[in-house]
């Protein structure tokens, strides 16, 4: 139950929002024209942003909807290596080799370009093949699993083979996508030289006002009654289906949303890192993606942009400084984050403020199947107010007070499935 | 040339061997080396006799060659000591207090030893070949560099080679044996036939009948008679061989075949016809049996697993890492038993590392399960991040106390294999885990069923709070279950160092897999686990020849989402009212 106790945040959090995003869009940049941040640490910072969209995601799609899908890191992937293939086509006849091929097909003894690659040729079809390509697979796979209520664990486990499965055909040479080295040597993209200083902040400035868009276009979507039904999803699926709404669509949606930040991220990162390998679409990529949330804070929007960076910023620092110790550090915040911070930084923070301010702290989420039921019976009771308000009559809200009253979990669903009748005769 | 035209001295060297014929009448059959060797033999007093031709090796370096043909068509039996040390290199020129009146002897070099910094060897007589023996009756050694070698040019051990090969016919070792008749087919002279008959007649063991056969088809595949080839086709056809199949081939190739005889081509068509269809029905039994083997690895998996998640709604992907905890138990129990017990009792590490590193592998468990998972009940997703994070831990850890590839020997008494068919091996190490599996799932099951501790477990599951009304300890039935089924994840990574490598990220590469297996099994019982297990391993390896073992993956995967359209929860779902399983 996050909504209520965020609300009191609302003006302030949106504030320091702006500021943040004001800071990484304008000050930044300036400081590196005049060299107090060096390119490097722009590029870095650049790269982060986009983990930082694919977080974004994981929050609408776990934070918020609780569906925690494990192929995140494909979805980037997809979109980078999108981009990619048509950067490396416009390296032409300027790679190593000197063939208008890339220089891996010509390692392979490949003679003519392979006809998935022809529509890469030009940037607009690139882009939106970028986009339409992780969204349309998302479609696809999430249909069926979601179809059949795969759901919980197991969608997690589908969702992880699935970035298994991804991963080895990402690997083999025959796909064409550059087997284990990937893709790199990427010269341009629309004209402008990637070595370049000042495209690269340009990358960075456009990468960080799309995470902010982003961020305001995500905080916009949970304010919206589409947000409060992925919450009633992730808190109580059973009972939103129970009341006729379509369950199916809404989680294919916030599953595409999801899966349209990644790819974005994507998208971006590959021009400011110059290389795309399967390297970064394993089984622990995505996991990683997923620990990023959670160390922010799921459910917050906030929290996953921050943990993301964080955690970044950790990587970097530890694997210089402290070379082999990436897996430990790794391995303790994940326990130390799931076992003492469920609700990751900013929830922890958020609680620590509560409590100076003297307030009774808001109930820790899913923290016990007791108190469970009784929010559950609360929340679909706001949901059901706020969807589908007006289709109730009055017998049917007192059973709902009836219904959050009781903290007995078979009882209260008996008392929707009650409601759920009344709806239909209504 | 030459190599050709000693063969059939061959022959006559051995049929003389077992009856024992020291005469020089096969020479007489021979042509061109034969009387040469003969002129050099005329050159020295008693010629013929094998110790005459010996002293004529030693002292007339250029006839070397002739006198070495002369040896070989001798028939004497006592000379194959010699003949195999000559192709080695290990005879030598001798001078000292033992080589008698001459000055000079031929003698054949022991192994080596090492003393006092240089080379010693003991020497051995040529003929009979026995120990050299010193004044006082002690074995002769000498220095290597004392010793001069004999020296022997390509022909020379051109020629001693297919004698030496039809030398291992008889050799007590079956693998020698089938490896001479193999070679002695390859060489398709007739010459040979009645050698491999002999021996033929006097083999007991099926594989090598099976390679002689093959020597004498092949033999006689080269026959003039076009009748002879087609029989010899049809017999190849019959027994099935594999080997001579691209020589076959190669008669009816439809550019330039090798053979013009139009009934000889039917007759070799149909037994390619045989041989291939016997080679894709050999295929499906390897396929089923590896197909068999891997699933009863990823039931082994699986199996822990599905109690975990089924009895405890807690996805442990650390799983994999229990499974290498087990295998580096086993690795250190070998260590153990090669350091501080006799080597004798080495093969007994493998019975006692099952259940030791079931219990480390369980111990461990229940120590995460104390510290960890206890907190978690109720929340499968968070117990699937704070696992993968123990995983990355174990891992990590696992790297640093032992680095990155350690392997553990398999028992001699599940080295071999059991040959159901020629060329048809099932490794016994193979066997010995399907065995495995096969009784820790009736051991499970038994345990589940039929024991107190079994009856708990199901009690807590079914429902927490009643259960502990009614008096059973949850928390420690939660700690023992959790035990319970990392400890077989344990026993599978023991039973996995008997078929590959042990490494640290050696559970990472089975743990989506066994979780397939679990989701397409369900959790509501234990035969959903092994029923899936074993229909996804078979499954994966009749895949894999038509497709390459990634997209047999991801074909799987496809077949599972599929499956999973109208079992949502697998074969054999939970029963029950919760809300959301």
């Amino acid at each position: 139950m996050k909504t209520p106790r965020v609300f009191g945040l609302f003006a302030r959090r949106e504030r320091t929002a702006l500021v943040l995003a004001g800071l990484a869009i304008v000050v930044v940049p300036i400081l590196n024209a005049f060299g107090v941040v060096s390119d490097l640490n722009l590029n870095l910072m650049g790269r982060w942003f986009c983990f930082a969209l694919a977080a974004l995601g994981i929050d609408l799609i776990w934070g918020y909807t609780g569906i925690m899908s494990l192929c995140q890191a494909v979805f980037f992937c997809l979109g980078g290596y999108c981009i990619g293939m048509h950067m490396l086509l416009k390296t032409g006849t300027k790679s190593v080799y000197g063939s208008s091929l890339p220089d891996f097909m010509v390692w392979n003894q490949v003679k003519a370009l392979p006809w998935f690659w022809e529509p890469f040729r030009h940037f607009p079809v690139a882009l939106a093949l970028a986009l339409a390509v992780p969204v349309a697979f998302a479609f696809v796979f999430g249909f069926f699993a979601f179809r059949s209520r795969i759901k919980g664990v197991y969608f997690s486990i589908i969702t992880q083979a699935l970035a298994l499965a991804m991963w080895l055909i990402f690997l083999r040479n025959e796909t064409m996508l550059g087997g284990t080295n990937g893709l790199t040597d990427f010269k341009t993209l629309l004209g402008f030289q990637l070595s370049d200083p000042s495209s690269k902040r340009w990358l960075y400035v456009l990468t960080a006002v799309i995470l902010a868009l982003a961020y305001f276009g995500a905080r916009y979507m949970v304010g919206s009654k589409l947000g409060k039904v992925l919450v009633a999803i992730r808190d109580s699926e059973h009972r939103l289906r129970f009341t006729g709404f379509p369950v199916t669509r809404y989680k294919l949606f916030a599953f595409c949303v999801a899966a349209l930040l990644a790819a974005i991220g994507g998208i971006l990162y590959v021009p400011q890192t110059g290389i795309i390998t399967p390297g970064r679409m394993d089984v622990k990529s995505s996991l990683e993606m997923i620990v990023w949330a959670a160390v922010g804070g799921r459910g917050t929007l906030g929290g996953p942009i921050l943990g993301a960076i964080g955690v970044s910023l950790a990587y970097s620092f530890l694997t210089s400084h402290f070379p082999g110790s990436w897996s430990y550090f790794l391995g303790i915040l994940f326990i130390t984050v799931v076992l003492f911070f469920p609700e990751g930084a900013v929830g922890a923070l958020a609680k620590l403020k509560l409590r100076r301010g003297k307030a009774k702290p808001a109930p820790i989420p899913e923290a016990s199947h007791a108190s469970q039921s009784d929010d559950d019976a609360r929340l679909s009771g706001t949901v059901l107010a706020a969807g589908a308000g007006t289709a109730l009559t009055a017998s049917a809200e007192t059973t709902l007070t009836a219904n959050a009253a009781t903290t007995n979990a078979s009882a209260a669903s008996a008392t929707v499935e009650a409601t759920a009748v009344l709806k239909e005769s209504v | 040339m030459l190599r050709l035209s000693i063969l059939p001295y061959l022959g006559a060297v051995l049929m003389s061997l077992a009856p024992l014929r020291a005469g020089a009448d096969a020479p007489a059959e021979a042509g061109r080396p034969a009387s040469t060797a003969r002129d050099s033999a005329q050159r020295r007093p008693a010629p013929g006799t094998p110790q005459a031709l010996l002293d004529t090796l030693l002292f007339n370096p250029d006839t070397r060659t002739e006198t070495v043909t002369a040896l070989l068509a001798s028939g004497e039996a006592g000379l194959q000591g010699l003949f195999q040390n000559l192709f080695k290199g290990n005879v030598y020129e001798y001078a000292g207090p033992e080589s008698g009146a001459a000055g000079r002897m031929l003698v054949i070099g022991g192994a080596e030893e090492e003393r006092d910094n240089e080379t010693w060897v003991p020497l051995l007589r040529v003929l009979p070949m026995e120990p050299l023996k010193t004044a006082t009756g002690g074995p002769a050694y000498a220095k290597l560099v004392d010793l001069v070698e004999l020296e022997t040019d390509r022909e020379v051990r051109a020629m001693i080679q297919p004698v030496l090969t039809a030398m291992d016919l008889k050799s007590p070792d079956r693998l020698k044996r089938k490896s001479a008749a193999l070679a002695l087919g390859e060489t398709g002279d007739a010459a040979l036939t009645p050698l491999l008959k002999t021996a033929r007649a006097s083999e007991t063991d099926a594989g090598v009948i099976q390679l002689m056969d093959e020597a004498l088809a092949r033999i006689d595949l080269k026959s003039a008679d076009p009748a002879a080839r087609a029989e010899a086709a049809a017999r190849l056809g019959a027994i099935h061989s594999v080997n001579v199949l691209p020589e076959l081939k190669a008669m009816v190739a439809t550019d330039n075949p090798a053979e013009a005889d139009p009934r000889v081509r039917k007759s070799v068509d149909k037994a390619i016809h045989n041989i291939e269809s016997f080679q894709s029905f050999t295929g499906a039994v390897q396929n089923v049996f590896t197909g068999l083997s891997l699933g009863s690895i990823l039931i082994l998996m699986a199996l822990g697993l599905a109690i975990i998640f089924g009895l405890m709604g807690v996805i442990n992907m650390a799983h994999g890492e229990f499974m290498m905890i087990g295998a580096y138990a086993t690795f250190l129990i070998q260590g153990a038993f090669q350091k501080y017990l006799p080597a004798s009792c080495f093969d007994w590490f493998l019975p006692l590392s099952l259940p030791l590193s079931f219990l480390a592998a369980g111990g461990v468990g229940m120590v995460v399960e104390m510290t960890i998972i206890k907190r978690l009940y109720g929340r499968p997703l968070e117990t699937l991040l704070a696992t993968w994070g123990l995983s990355l831990l174990l891992i990590q850890t696992a790297r640093s106390l032992f680095g990155d590839l350690t392997a553990v020997s398999t028992p001699s008494f599940l080295a071999r294999g059991w040959e159901i068919f020629p060329q048809v091996v099932l490794p016994f190490n193979r066997i010995f885990i399907l065995f495995l599996t096969a009784v820790i799932v009736a051991a499970v099951s038994w345990a589940f069923y039929r024991t107190s501790l079994g009856t708990k477990i199901r009690a807590v599951t079914q429902n927490r709070s009643m259960s502990s009304c009614l008096g059973i300890a949850t928390r420690r039935v939660d700690a023992l279950t959790f035990g319970l089924g990392t400890g077989i994840a344990g026993v599978a990574g023991c039973a996995l160092t008997q078929i590959g490598n042990v490494d640290p990220s050696m559970g990472q590469n089975y743990i989506v897999d066994s979780f397939m297996v679990v989701v397409t099994g369900g959790v509501g019982k234990l035969a959903g686990t092994v029923i899936s297990g074993m229909g996804i391993g078979t499954l994966n390896k009749f895949l894999e020849p038509f497709l390459q073992s990634v997209y047999a993956k991801v074909v799987l995967l496809g077949l599972v989402i599929l499956f999973l359209q109208n079992r949502p929860s697998g074969l054999f779902p939970a029963k029950g009212r919760n809300e959301d399983t």
